[in-house]
C-alpha cells in the first residue's frame, strides 16, 4: 500500500502540488487525471522521491524519507513521460538496465532472458537488436515501459506488494498499444501489485482505473470509483469544458470508444 | 555479472542486441595490442641498445656476448626506456577512462578532461608548486616531499571540475554549450593564473615548465613511478564500480535513481576519482589532450556504450595508443624528440572535429 498524506511541492517558491492525500492499494490501478498544469506530474515525482515534499509518503508502510534508492527501487519502478539517451544503447541494452540496481524477482537463471521476455510482452518482440535512437516515439516509450517491467517483473516479492508508477504510459501510442499497455498495467495488478498511472484519456481511464483522483490546481478535487467521479459537472468544473458523460453523438457520426475492443 | 556466467556465450548470441561477447573480444585483443606496443616501445628509440638482448637475459638469463655493451642496454632499457612505458601506459589509461567516466557523467560524449579546463586546472595546482615550492608554500611542500605535486595537480582539477559540473547542470540535465563555454572559460582564468605565476619563475624552473606547455614523457624516473603510480592505480581500480551506475545514468538523473541508483555518492565518485587520474597525469606528463575523448570514442563504435566494458577497454586502449604515440615522438626527430602532446593534438583535433561533424545535429549549440 502506498500512502500519501497532505503532500505539498514547491517548485522554485510556487506551490506546485497542495495538501494531497492519496493511496494506492495493491491489486488496484490508481490513475490520476486533470488538466495540463495540475500538478499531476509533480505529484506523481513526489511520490518516487524524485521532489523534495511536504507530508507524509509510506511505501509499505515504511516512510519513503527513510529509504535508500536501491530499497525504494526494489518496492516500485517509474515510467517518466519521456526518457532520452545520451550514448547509442541497443534496445536490449536499455531494457535490461531496468535490472541493474532493482531485483527483478525471477530466479537468477531467468535474469539473462527477461529482457527478450519483457520486449515480447510490450509487443516489440525481435527490436532487440536495434538502436533506441533509431526507434519511433511510441516505440521508444513502449521500450521503456519493458525496462520498467523488467525492474518489478514479479508483482509480488518477499510477500510483499510491488508498484508500477507510469506518467501517461499511452500517451503516444495507437489504439492497440494502448490497450496492449493498459491490460499489462491491469494483470500486474490482478497478479497482486499496484499501478499508479497518470492518464489523459477519459474513457481509457473508466475502463481500467479502479480508483481515481482528480487533480486541479495543484489540489485534489475529487476521488472514488469512475462511476462516482466521472460526471458532467465535475469535468466542466476541472476541465472547463462542457462534455457530458454517456451521452452518444448525434446522428451518424462515428466514434470509437476503446470499451468495444473484443 | 552472474546471470552472464550462467547463460554463457551460446546464449549471449542468441541475444539480438547483446554486445557483451563482441566486446569481451575486442577487449581481449586490445590486451594483445597493448603487449605488441609495450614490446614496439622497449625495442625502439634513438639508442640502438638492443632491448632483446636485455629481455633474452632476463628471462633465460642467456648474457650478451660483449658484457659492457649488455650493462649499458640494461641500464637504457630498465632505467630508461621501463619507466617511460609504465608511465606512459599510466598516463594514457587515466586520460582514456577519465574521459569516459566524463563523458558518463555529464552524459555527454564530448567531454574531456583536456577540452573542458580540468587539465588546465590541474596544471595551474602542479605550475604552483613549481614556482612557489620554495617559498610561499615551502611548508606544503617540506610536509608533502614528492606528493605535493600530485595533489596539487588533484586539487587544482577537483576544484575545475566541480565548478564546472555545477554551472553546467541545472536540475539533472547538464547543457552541452553551457558545459563546453564554461570550459573554456574555466581553462582560460586557469592559464591566465599559470601565466601570472610562470611570469614569477626564475630561469631553472621555467624549464622545468616547459614541458607542462607541451605534454611529455622525457622525465619518467621510477621515483616518478612511485609518487603518482599509486594515486593512478587506485583511481582506475575504483572506475569500474561506477560502470553500472554510469549505464543508468545514461538514462538521466532521475530514472538512474529510480533504479536505485545513488546518483549524488555516483556523481561525486566519479568527480573525484576523475580529478585524481587527471592530477597525478598531469603531475607527470603536463597536457596531453584528445586520448580522453578519441579512446572512448572510437570504442563505443566498436563495442557499445556499456562502461562496463567500455571502462577496460578505454584504459587498455589508451595505455597503447599513448606508448605508440611515444614512439613517433621519441623516433621522428631523432636524435631529439617532440613532446608527445603535440602528436596527439596532432592526431586528436581533427578527429574531434570529425566527431562534431557526425554529431552536429545533436549536440546542437
Amino acid at each position: 500500500m502506498i500512502e500519501a498524506r497532505d503532500v505539498s511541492v514547491d517548485i522554485a517558491g510556487k506551490p506546485i502540488v497542495t495538501g494531497v492525500d492519496f493511496h494506492a492499494r495493491p491489486g488496484e490501478i490508481a490513475a490520476i487525471v486533470g488538466p495540463n498544469g495540475s500538478g499531476k506530474t509533480t505529484f506523481l515525482k513526489a511520490l518516487s522521491g524524485e521532489l523534495a515534499y511536504t507530508g507524509r509518503v509510506a511505501l509499505n508502510g515504511r516512510d519513503l524519507r527513510a529509504m535508500k534508492p536501491v530499497e525504494t527501487a526494489v518496492q516500485r519502478a517509474v515510467l517518466p513521460q519521456a526518457t532520452t539517451l545520451s550514448f547509442p544503447f541497443t534496445v536490449r541494452e536499455v531494457v535490461k538496465l531496468g535490472l541493474v540496481g532493482g531485483r527483478s524477482g525471477v530466479l537468477p537463471g531467468e535474469d539473462a532472458r527477461l529482457p527478450e521476455r519483457a520486449l515480447a510482452r510490450v509487443d516489440l518482440d525481435g527490436f532487440g537488436g536495434r538502436f533506441y535512437q533509431e526507434l519511433s516515439g511510441g516505440e521508444q516509450q513502449r521500450v521503456q515501459l519493458a525496462r520498467v517491467l523488467c525492474q518489478v517483473w514479479a508483482p509480488v516479492l518477499d510477500g510483499k506488494p510491488r508498484y508500477l508508477f507510469l506518467d501517461e504510459p499511452v500517451s503516444s501510442l495507437d489504439i492497440k498499444h494502448q490497450l496492449i499497455i493498459m491490460s499489462i498495467a491491469r494483470d500486474f495488478a490482478r497478479r497482486g501489485g499496484g499501478v499508479v498511472a497518470i492518464l489523459h484519456d477519459l474513457n481509457l481511464t473508466a475502463m481500467y482505473a479502479d480508483r481515481i483522483f482528480v487533480m486541479h490546481r495543484g489540489r485534489l478535487a475529487a476521488t472514488g470509483s469512475p462511476q462516482d467521479v466521472l460526471s458532467d459537472d465535475l469535468i466542466e468544473k476541472v476541465f472547463d469544458c462542457r462534455l457530458r458523460v454517456g451521452v452518444l453523438p448525434a446522428g451518424n457520426m462515428p466514434f470509437v470508444l476503446p470499451q468495444s475492443a473484443a | 555479472m552472474v546471470d552472464q556466467s550462467i547463460a554463457g556465450p551460446v546464449e549471449a548470441s542468441a541475444s539480438e542486441g547483446d554486445r557483451s561477447g563482441r566486446a569481451r573480444i575486442v577487449i581481449l585483443l586490445l590486451c594483445l595490442g597493448l603487449a605488441a606496443a609495450v614490446f614496439l616501445s622497449l625495442t625502439s628509440g634513438a639508442s640502438d641498445a638492443s632491448a632483446v638482448n636485455v629481455i633474452g637475459d632476463w628471462l633465460f638469463g642467456t648474457v650478451p656476448d660483449n658484457a659492457a655493451l649488455g650493462a649499458r642496454d640494461s641500464l637504457i632499457v630498465y632505467d630508461i626506456r621501463l619507466p617511460r612505458i609504465i608511465l606512459g601506459m599510466l598516463v594514457g589509461a587515466a586520460l582514456a577512462v577519465s574521459g569516459a567516466v566524463m563523458q558518463g557523467l555529464f552524459r555527454n560524449p564530448l567531454a574531456d578532461p583536456g577540452l573542458i579546463g580540468v587539465s588546465a586546472g590541474s596544471s595551474l595546482g602542479a605550475v604552483a608548486v613549481i614556482v612557489l615550492g620554495a617559498t610561499i608554500l615551502a611548508p606544503v611542500t617540506a610536509l608533502l616531499g614528492t606528493l605535493a605535486l600530485p595533489l596539487a595537480a588533484f586539487c587544482g582539477g577537483l576544484a575545475t571540475t566541480l565548478v564546472l559540473y555545477q554551472v553546467a547542470t541545472r536540475r539533472g540535465q547538464t547543457s552541452v554549450a553551457t558545459m563546453l563555454l564554461a570550459g573554456i572559460a574555466l581553462a582560460a582564468l586557469a592559464m591566465a593564473l599559470t601565466g601570472i605565476l610562470i611570469f614569477m619563475a626564475d630561469d631553472r624552473q621555467l624549464r622545468d615548465l616547459t614541458f607542462w606547455q607541451l605534454g611529455s614523457l622525457g622525465g619518467a624516473t621510477w621515483a616518478k613511478i612511485a609518487s603518482v603510480g599509486p594515486i593512478i592505480v587506485l583511481a582506475l581500480a575504483a572506475m569500474p564500480f561506477l560502470a553500472r551506475g554510469l549505464n543508468a545514468l545514461a538514462l538521466g538523473e532521475a530514472t538512474a535513481g529510480h533504479l536505485g541508483i545513488p546518483v549524488q555518492r555516483l556523481k561525486y565518485t566519479a568527480i573525484i576519482g576523475v580529478s585524481a587520474a587527471v592530477g597525478a597525469s598531469v603531475a607527470v606528463s603536463g597536457g596531453i589532450g584528445f586520448v580522453g575523448i578519441v579512446v572512448p570514442h572510437l570504442l563505443r563504435l566498436a563495442i557499445g556504450p556499456d562502461n562496463r566494458y567500455l571502462l577496460p577497454a578505454s584504459a587498455l586502449l589508451g595505455a597503447s595508443l599513448l606508448l605508440l604515440a611515444d614512439a613517433v615522438a621519441r623516433t621522428i626527430v631523432a636524435p631529439a624528440e617532440l613532446p608527445i602532446g603535440i602528436v596527439t593534438a596532432i592526431a586528436g583535433a581533427p578527429f574531434f572535429l570529425w566527431i562534431l561533424l557526425r554529431k552536429r545535429g545533436v549536440i546542437d549549440l
